[in-house]
């Protein structure tokens, strides 16, 4: 079945860097979003279930975007990519319920592993090139 | 070869998001060695001409008095300059992170200076480097001035281009007074090379 994905950043070329690290044979439908507000309209509209967040971002930043997801209990899984690797950021964002922090730039194998080690891809999929 | 007047929109958020990553780089080294967190913002990218320099720092255009270094980088055709800006007013929380006495004198404010430099600046500059395989080498940072306004300092360095890219970082520092700003500047040449780098980048 398809996945809905949802990737949020405020540059064009990371929104296009994300989207091809992901495993070219899996079944998703990408939406893209400029800043954490585009991505809360999106994910009201329903039926998305992953999303990859960045952090810095005008209008509503990846913290805030967190924020909101959980202050209104939205229903998504959300991956944060951002090239924030200080462990304090780290921390925050797990704290604010993302489930894993990946770091920029954005590497195919460790989008792989972590799509794998949380059940969301599994592992007898092909190859990703 | 021509003049350099602007940047198309992709080329802009290009050179935006691999600054994005090589500061984040930078502030994570800077947030170790101080025990901190670093607040990382949006980096702006600008092709300025000489007369605009001063109006492009305009997170420190109000500190009454700064301090900076300066560090030329050189690589693959590719050279620049990172100018180091500190608000004079950063030196007293700066000194208590760094486990100095309370009162500093300019010796050890130019230490301070030297060690954040060397920190922000060679991450940054290696991290950009990095992402376009350029492997860059550093001069030693140089001191520009101390205890100057911003408009005195900038005024009789810098003087030896027309148009330049410029890169800028404003670094804060989380519950601390600490503010600077990190200028990358590009030499006119140096922007063709890398527009061609970055031109894989943006392949769709």
């Amino acid at each position: 079945m398809t996945i809905k994905v949802l990737i949020c950043d405020d540059s064009n070329m990371a929104r296009k860097q994300m989207s091809r690290s992901l495993p070219a044979d899996w079944p998703i439908e990408i939406t893209f979003a400029k800043n954490g507000a585009e991505a809360i309209e999106e994910i009201k509209k329903g039926g998305q279930e992953l999303m990859f967040l960045d952090l810095t971002m005008p209008v509503l930043d990846g913290y805030q975007t967190l924020e909101a997801i959980r202050k209104e209990d939205l229903p998504i899984m959300v991956i944060v990519v951002s090239g924030d690797i200080q462990p304090a950021a780290r921390d925050r964002v797990k704290k604010l319920g993302a489930i894993e922090f990946i770091k920029k730039p954005v590497d195919k194998d460790k989008i792989k592993s972590v799509l794998i080690e949380y059940g969301i891809i599994d592992n007898a999929g092909g190859d990703n090139e | 070869m021509s003049n350099i007047t602007a940047l198309t929109e992709d080329e802009r958020d290009c050179y935006q998001e691999i600054t994005n990553v090589a500061m984040g780089q930078a502030a994570d080294r800077l947030a170790r060695l101080l025990n901190v967190y670093v607040v990382l913002p949006i980096p702006n990218v600008n092709i300025i001409e000489r007369n605009e320099f001063k109006m492009t720092i305009k997170s420190l255009e109000d500190a009454p008095s700064v301090s900076a270094v300066c560090q030329g980088f050189i690589g693959a055709g590719i050279a620049g300059e990172a100018l180091l800006i500190f608000n004079d007013s950063s030196f007293s929380d700066i000194a208590r992170l760094l486990n100095y006495g309370s009162e500093q004198n300019t010796n050890e404010e130019l230490e301070m200076l030297m060690d954040v430099a060397n920190v922000l600046n060679g991450a940054c500059i290696q991290g950009i480097g990095n992402q376009l395989d350029i492997n860059f080498s550093q001069s030693h940072p140089i001191v520009l001035g101390q205890h100057r306004p911003i408009s005195e300092l900038l005024d009789d360095k810098h003087a030896t281009w027309k148009r330049t890219m410029a890169i800028e970082i404003n670094y804060t520092i989380k519950d601390h007074n600490v503010n600077c700003d990190l200028i990358l500047l590009f030499t006119e040449e140096s922007v063709h090379h890398m527009n061609r780098l970055i031109s894989f980048l943006l392949e769709d």
